[in-house]
């Protein structure tokens, strides 16, 4: 695995991160521009993901045409998303294509067109987006469970409200952009195949603007939590459980990944054994660690006929609450083994690797070199995992069901209940 | 990526063992592809091979359900199975010093116990699997499109079985399907990545040498489709989904790489003409084409979503892309841009050997021969306008089957 991580921050005070990675013939990057659902004004969420479409939409000297066409032109893979702190903008392509690929980007984060005739289809592309979700409940399920979850507006969906989205203006929307994406806070990953120096020479003169500082201080409210239902006339009920759980900084973070390891790290993690092969209940039962910067939590998905949504969710929780009770060591061996082959297999896939560094960037303000990361893992222990689990109690689910059936959640009388 | 080397060999009952050996990985990946899906199924035992693929991982007579997940997730292995019309493959990816271990462990899984009780429990798996692929429509509407495509050909049939079929299937019904096409003339063994080929054969034989033979066959005819037009409607659906299929060449016809750059032109998520037409002026939010080569037979599936309003305008634009492409055909410069991201796609498949798994073996099944990374690279570069045109003027897309799943209409 490799140790060696290049890194420039411009002259404009955006960083630049990179790892190479041998014997492949692509590379991959990921930006992260400080423009995430939380970071958008109230009133205008959704606008990220119309962001996201709008900025390809003409950019540079080229209009919306000539710019898809160069990105075609070049073979990019494109991979855009917003989060809550960031519209992430990737791209995996032939090594040789990097150069271009990233003159590109450069005029789509620095110079859209952001045109008033092309924001209307971004925006309607957004609303239809936002339509289709109530035909994915599976996908819904988890949007919702999120923004119940995490104190507002950090929770949000990145995909909107519809009556803001209706609303929403190309002026406001473009203002957004101009005071959202300010270079320092922005981060820039590449991995594979690439030549550092030339990168950055070619990157700092692209990016030789400076742009003054937006106060953008967001204060966290109020948490949600509790249980909401959502009524759909579809086929299975889809669960959606969440707990809160120390962050990516804290010294116990290695401790919680092994713990949702034993959970569902494999076929032989507690959740799939005890929901799905030794009840039936489930085709999909599973759980992962799920972060933002300042709060975490471990986040629960199941889809179950209606007769078995109870009985479903009280086993995922019955198994959550039996973690404590003590893991074995044949357990906490076969989790530990997971976790470091799942971090040496993404090290081989560039925009997975991509994706890594940027996101330890923001999270940690460093990147954790890949064999780090695995003697962390090595260190932890049944004892460790206990340690961390009696301080960290799981004492509050956020629960959120979509589906034919509502469920009882009853974990804690202090989290009211709603139903929708 | 250059210091790849193939290797082959086949054991006297029939199995078959490929390997693309890449010193340089940090992985190694292997699968055991077994020719059969759902088109070799007859009704009575509709969903027979996907179960089937469920069972595999119940154990051995000498290994139970829990010890089969403890011992891969033991190795660290990224594993899994999948079914289709015509395949079922089981495959992991681990850390190249437990790949012999893991084949091992797929092997003995090959030769299963078939027990009543983990069929009795597994049945309930799969009809929930059955019922959450009601709850995504993207997935139920090309699933009946297949089959009103391909009405009375074997392809038509569904993976996943029906809530019926599954309830009145039996264990002894499984276990003689099992028998016939789980031999070793009908598998390939395949391995990527970081491994040593003579281990790999010498543990084959060793574990899969006793396995019978037998006399298993498959009926290939081409089909054309049924050109059938059919909308469903679901009241718990918001927008309009709709499938189209239309006919294609086969995997073992030279031309299924000029059938995929047509399909990428027509209907690729950035730049093709789906794309311009429909997605960019924001009239459907997703609309995409994809070519499926299967064994005898191919087919062009599209699939678009759309606001109940918008229907009309969707079948309107289709029509003039399909007549336009017709009367003009592809121009060189779309093909460049479709060339280049197929190369780039084939580039960033190969980073891991994981990517490669599939590629070895399906070339294996279909076509009983290796085909490098290189090779599919020279064979996408030498596509040209007329050779994507040919298959316009043969086949025709516009002329299509559809089926549709949507809200009632008042």
């Amino acid at each position: 695995m490799s140790e060696h991580i290049d890194k420039r921050i411009l002259d404009n005070g955006m960083v630049v991160l990179a790892e190479p990675i041998a014997n492949i013939g692509s590379a991959a990057f990921t930006f992260l521009v400080p423009s995430g659902a939380a970071t958008l004004p109230d009133g205008c969420c959704g606008a990220g993901t119309v962001i996201t479409d709008w900025l390809f939409r003409g950019a540079g000297a080229r209009n919306s045409r000539e710019l898809k066409d160069a990105l075609d032109g070049l073979g990019i893979h494109r991979a855009g998303s917003v989060t809550s702190s960031h519209i992430s903008l990737g791209a995996a392509l032939e090594a040789s294509n990097l150069c271009g690929a990233l003159e590109l980007y450069s005029d789509v984060i620095l110079s859209p067109m952001l045109e008033a005739e092309q924001f209307d289809l971004s925006r309607q592309l957004a609303l239809q987006g936002l339509m289709g979700l109530d035909d994915d409940p599976r996908q819904k399920v988890m949007l919702e469970l999120y923004e119940k979850f995490y104190p507002d507006p950090l929770g949000r969906s990145p995909m909107g409200k519809s009556d803001e989205l209706e609303k929403l203006g190309a002026a406001e929307t473009a203002e957004i952009v101009k005071s959202n994406f300010y270079l320092p806070d922005t981060i820039l990953a590449i991995a594979g195949k690439y030549d550092f120096d030339r990168v950055c020479s070619q990157l700092e003169k692209q990016f030789s603007v400076t742009r003054p500082r937006t106060d953008r201080q967001i204060k966290p409210g109020e948490r949600c939590g509790g249980y909401t239902h959502y009524k759909h006339d579809g086929a299975q009920v889809h669960i959606g459980l969440m707990t809160p759980t120390v962050t990516i900084a804290s010294a116990d973070y290695y401790n919680a990944m092994a713990a949702v390891s034993v959970l569902s790290g494999g076929m032989s993690g507690r959740l799939f054994t005890e929901v799905r092969e030794k009840r039936g209940l489930c085709y999909a039962v599973g759980a992962r660690y799920n972060a933002l910067k300042e709060y975490a939590g471990i986040s629960c998905y199941a889809g179950t006929t209606p007769e078995k949504a109870q009985e479903t969710l009280d086993v995922i929780k019955g198994e959550f609450n039996r973690l404590f009770e003590g893991i074995s060591a044949d357990e906490m061996q076969r989790a530990k083994v997971g976790l470091k082959s799942t971090l040496i297999m993404q090290s081989e896939s560039s925009s997975a690797r991509a994706g890594g560094i940027a996101s330890d960037y923001y999270l940690l303000g460093r990147v954790r070199p890949l064999d780090q990361i695995k003697s962390k893992i090595d260190a932890t222990g049944v004892d460790s995992v206990l340690g961390f689990l009696e301080k960290n109690k799981f004492t509050d689910y956020t629960v959120v069901t979509i589906g034919p059936k509502q469920v009882e959640h009853n974990q804690d009388p202090d989290w009211g209940e709603g139903t929708r | 990526m250059s210091n790849m080397e193939f290797k082959h060999t086949q054991l006297d009952n029939g199995l078959t063992v490929v390997g693309e050996i890449n010193t340089a990985a940090q992985s190694a990946a292997v699968g055991f592809f077994v020719r059969t899906g759902s088109r070799d199924e007859t009704s009575e035992v509709s969903g027979v091979s996907h179960f089937l693929e469920h069972m595999m991982f119940k154990g051995t007579d000498n290994l139970s359900a829990a010890e089969v997940n403890e011992a891969f997730d033991r190795l660290g292995a990224k594993y899994n199975a999948f079914t289709s019309e015509e395949n079922t493959v089981y495959y992991a990816a681990v850390l190249p010093e437990y790949l012999l271990a893991v084949t091992e462990l797929w092997s003995r899984l090959m030769r299963p116990s078939l027990r009543r009780q983990d069929f009795d429990i597994e049945k309930n798996v799969i009809k929930e699997e059955i019922a959450m692929y009601k709850d995504l429509p993207q997935f139920d509407v090309m699933d009946r499109c297949k089959t009103l495509h391909f009405k009375d050909h074997p392809c038509g049939h569904t993976v996943l079985g029906t809530e019926e079929s599954i309830t009145a299937l039996t264990a002894e019904r499984m276990r003689n399907y099992f028998s016939n096409r789980y031999a070793p003339n009908n598998m390939v063994l395949a391995c990527c990545g970081n491994f040593d080929f003579d281990s790999i054969c010498s543990l084959a034989e060793a574990q899969c040498g006793k396995w019978k033979p037998s006399d298993v066959s498959r009926e290939l005819a081409f089909y054309t489709g049924s050109k059938d037009k059919q909308r469903i409607e679901k009241p718990n659906l918001v927008r309009e989904h709709i499938c189209l299929v239309s006919p294609a060449v086969p995997m073992q016809d030279e031309r299924r790489f000029a059938a995929s750059l047509l399909a990428m032109i027509i209907g690729d998520s950035s730049g093709s003409r789906y794309f311009w037409q429909l997605v960019e002026p924001a009239i459907a939010e997703v609309a995409a084409m994809q070519y499926e080569s299967m064994d005898g037979v191919g087919a062009l599936y599209s699939y678009i979503r759309c606001g109940g309003e918008n229907v009309s305008q969707v079948a309107r634009i289709l029509g003039g892309i399909f007549e336009d492409l017709r009367k003009r055909g592809v121009s060189e410069d779309e093909l460049q841009k479709a060339r280049n991201k197929v190369l780039s796609a084939l580039t960033i498949k190969c980073e891991q050997p994981m990517g490669r798994l599939t590629n070895l073996g399906f070339n294996w099944v279909y076509l009983q021969r290796y085909r490098s990374m290189a090779d599919d690279v020279a064979a996408v570069k030498a596509v040209t306008p007329t050779d994507v045109n040919a298959i316009v003027a043969e086949f025709n897309p516009g002329d299509f089957t559809q089926l549709s799943l949507g809200p009632s209409r008042d």
